[in-house]
């Protein structure tokens, strides 16, 4: 595949299919053949709404999961997202409820975010704890700063002014979808276009080599886990957009969704790989699954068991492709 | 030695898929013989001795033991066979005991549920008495050095009673009074009528301890030789299919003093180092492994920092708090374990040498990719990487191409000081010679290039001066008149080693005075 780079490089549109990987090919495809079965059984699946649909109950984990796949590539993981998620909400909301303008509020929703992810680069990169232990610990923590701070109940009322800025739409797209489009554009740009990208790769792939090169670990690292905590909070925007209040408890269990898509997507946990088009098709997947079961009105266990398999069958998929390098 | 030969490969084949791996391999192993297997990476060694220890199952051909067929269709088999495979990398368990190590996979028990540890002991110990008494079965297998680790394993093939011992490169980090222990030891095993297949890059080595050696190149058999007829020469040119060119050496160095080290120490394994290095000079730097060689690179290199001491480029003092300041200086470092520190295996060949110059190819934060492929194009060229395929992922190339890749890195990076740690480690000795044409073209154009390397001849053939390190200090500088393996031997070696390290080069058949 990597040997037809010469003879392509001169066209652009061949260089662009260049660089869609065949494993993001092959997570598409999977979503191709999940939408052909939803849409064989299901009637009415196809119908514009019910894709929208999808897309907007995709969007939330999609944002996360794209954070979430920085955070892998660079080889940590974060699990503290949905309590990142709920400290950041649960503030904003009370911000909101207390007459803060819009902007201020959101700021310093993103502003938690970004302490929260800088919290657990730092305990990574210059303290030296494992991800796993460094995320498991903020998860609690986080966690209950947000039950603290609200003393559990959750935030109601909020401004219908501040709804209206997510549950907007522009060109017939919910503005959710649009903004983690947006969102997942900038990621790609990162990734394949920016030093740090390169960095990421490089850190995840092989730290030691890595630093022999003079590439700044700790900075980048730090930097990943900064992008994750603010990707939650943005999520945490939009959902208390959606619903109109704030829960203390929000974001139960969403980092492994996001783990989820990540590995759906190509991501690998020992890092140096991840793919950001292939996280977008994976949370899509993910979305696409919820969605046509609960069309089909199966029970949850089930789906909690399609939502297993999927994930089990795309690393079988893996491991079985491995080896034609 | 018996009539019938204890160890016989027969029209031995391996296809892969597209590839063949060997063709039609016999040779065979006396009881009581070491035998050298000797050629390139990728010459097929390394697929023979997996055929052997039951890892691989040939596509055609037959291995016999004592003139008998033997189905070797995987570990167990093999070693039920009685075939022991000593690899490089120790394939131990560290927290685990010696003696657990010693009966690993198969632990002796007390009614097939206990483990019955103090018999383990007992039995590793037996085993132990005949080659190294000094080793504690129930000391941590992490306690042990290198070289007793190998005896460990030894032991271990004495335990299953193995008749044919198979060692792959088992003295890449061995001293020299540690390699004549292990050379005593094999010596043991084949007086005991072990056939002993013995796979090694040194040739010294090779000729010094084996009786005879396959020679192997492109996965057929080149020729079986009796090492006391051949030279090591004539072994090379079997080895690579060509007659090297004897090169001589040319010194690029000028007065001009580029860096300057001071009194330079590291909190453990460098103590007072000061040395000048010239423009265009290549400075090696011999010495024992453990007497602070690497070290010694990576405080230049920044990897780690120093406790004292000062480094001056061109007359300016330098700080060198991490890898970046470093580079920023222009000193990059071509380390030895290049998987482990040099390369980032996934990643393409343009992306692993860009890595230290990210900031030239993207000065607007958004990497100019048609520029970073010109500029890899052009040192890649320079550097001739084979096959040249840019974006394939590095981990694809051969050691001696990622090396190469290294050098363009730093070529990109614009560094104007070199320092290579090993610099042919696990390299084709066809591709030695290319890295060392590199090295002498770079202090050609004006680079000063600091070369650490355990192959005398490596040193010899490189230097313009030779830096002599022992102990973590400089014992002793040697100008191009003065230089010789032995003059380097001579100050390498602490006092109290220097009579085993003689009787190194002295050969093996001096044995009976250790």
């Amino acid at each position: 595949m990597t040997d037809v780079t010469e003879h392509t490089a001169a066209r652009p549109r061949a260089d662009f299919l260049h660089r869609f990987s065949v494993r993001d090919a092959g997570t598409l495809i999977g979503l191709v053949v999940i939408l052909a079965v939803f849409g064989a059984l299901v009637p009415g699946f196809f119908a514009e709404r019910n894709l929208i649909n999808i897309l907007q109950q995709s969007s939330i984990n999609a944002c996360l999961a794209l954070g979430m796949t920085l955070v892998i590539i660079s080889g940590g993981i974060d699990l503290s997202v949905g309590p990142t998620a709920a400290l950041s909400a649960v503030i904003s909301a009370s911000m909101l409820v207390a007459g803060v303008p819009f902007p201020l509020a959101i700021a310093a929703g993103f502003a938690i975010g970004l302490v929260c992810g800088l919290l657990n680069g730092v305990l990574v990169a210059y303290v030296g704890l494992q991800p796993f232990i460094v995320t498991l610990g903020t998860l609690s923590t986080y966690r209950a700063l947000a039950l603290i701070y609200t003393g559990g109940n959750p935030v109601l009322g909020l401004p219908a002014g501040f709804r209206a800025i997510f549950n907007g739409s522009l060109f017939g797209l919910p503005l959710a979808v649009i903004i983690v489009a947006v969102v997942a554009l900038i990621a790609w740009v990162i990734l394949k276009k920016t030093p740090f990208g390169e960095y990421l790769l490089a850190v995840g792939g092989n730290e030691e080599a890595a630093y022999i090169a003079g590439v700044p670990i700790a900075r980048t690292k730090i930097a990943a886990y900064m992008i994750s905590g603010l990707l939650a909070a943005l999520a945490a925007q939009i959902l208390i957009g959606r619903l109109g209040a704030a829960e203390p408890i929000l974001g139960n269990l969403w980092e492994l969704d996001a783990i989820a898509a990540a590995a759906i997507g190509g991501a690998s946990l020992m890092g140096g790989k991840g793919s950001v088009v292939g996280t977008i098709l994976g949370a899509v997947i993910l979305g696409t699954m919820r969605n046509g079961l609960t069309l089909m009105n199966v029970q949850s266990f089930y789906q909690l068991l399609a939502t297993g398999l999927i994930i089990l069958a795309a690393m079988l998929i893996d491991r079985v492709t491995r080896g034609r390098g | 030695m018996s009539v019938i030969p204890r160890l016989q490969f027969e029209g031995i084949s391996k296809m892969f898929p597209a590839v063949r791996a060997l063709g039609d391999v016999s040779f065979s192993v006396g009881g009581g013989e070491i035998h050298g297997l000797l050629g390139e990476n990728g010459a097929g060694k390394s697929t023979l001795l997996r055929i052997l220890s039951g890892v691989y199952r040939p596509t055609a051909g037959r291995v016999l033991i004592d003139g008998r067929p033997v189905a070797l269709n995987n570990p167990v088999a093999a070693r039920a066979a009685g075939v022991a495979m000593i690899h490089q990398e120790l394939q131990q368990v560290p927290h685990l005991s010696v003696a657990q190590n010693m009966f690993l996979g198969h632990p002796l028990t007390r009614g097939g549920i206990f483990v019955a540890r103090r018999e383990q002991e007992r039995r590793a110990a037996e085993a132990l008495a005949a080659i190294d008494p000094t080793i504690d079965p129930a000391a941590p297998l992490g306690s042990l050095k290198v070289a007793q680790r190998q005896i460990v394993e030894i032991a271990r093939a004495l335990l299953d009673r193995a008749r044919i011992v198979a060692m792959d490169e088992p003295t890449s980090s061995l001293t020299p009074s540690e390699f004549e222990r292990l050379a005593e030891v094999i010596a043991g095993l084949a007086r005991d009528g072990v056939a002993v297949v013995y796979v090694s890059h040194k040739l010294d080595e090779v000729f010094g301890i084996c009786h005879r050696a396959t020679i192997m190149r492109d996965g057929v058999v080149v020729d079986s030789v009796n090492l006391a007829r051949v030279s090591e020469k004539a072994v090379v040119s079997m080895m690579v299919g060509r007659e090297l060119a004897q090169e001589q050496h040319r010194s690029h160095a000028s007065s001009e003093v580029r860096l300057s080290v001071r009194g330079l120490a590291s909190a453990t394994k460098v103590h007072d180092v000061s040395f000048d290095l010239h423009r265009g000079e290549v400075l090696g730097i011999a010495g024992l492994v453990g007497s602070g060689r690497t070290e010694l690179l990576r405080l230049l290199a920044g990897a780690d920092r120093a406790s004292s001491g000062t480094v001056e480029i061109d007359g300016r003092a330098i700080k060198l708090s991490n890898p970046r300041d470093a580079i920023a200086a222009g000193i990059g470092l071509v380390p030895e374990e290049r998987k482990r520190e040099g390369i980032v295996p996934l990643r393409s060949i343009s992306s692993n040498m860009a890595l230290a110059s990210m900031g030239v190819f993207a000065p607007r934060g958004v990497i100019d990719h048609t520029r970073l492929k010109r500029v890899a194009a052009e040192k890649m060229k320079r550097v001739n990487l084979r096959p040249f395929l840019l974006d394939r992922p590095i981990r694809l190339f051969s050691g001696g191409n990622q090396q190469k890749a290294i050098i363009g890195r730093w070529l990109a990076a614009g560094t104007r000081i070199l320092l290579f740690d090993e610099p042919t480690r696990g390299i084709d000795v066809g591709v030695k010679a290319e890295i060392y044409h590199l090295i002498e073209e770079l202090a050609a154009e004006g680079h000063s290039v600091v070369v650490v390397s355990s192959e005398l001849p490596e040193v010899i053939r490189l230097a313009d001066r030779v830096l002599v390190m022992r102990d973590g200090t400089v014992a002793a500088e040697l100008g191009r008149a003065d230089l010789s393996e032995q003059a380097i031997a001579a100050h390498a070696i602490p006092q109290s080693e220097a009579r085993a390290g003689t009787a190194r080069h002295v050969g093996v058949t001096d044995r009976t005075s250790g």
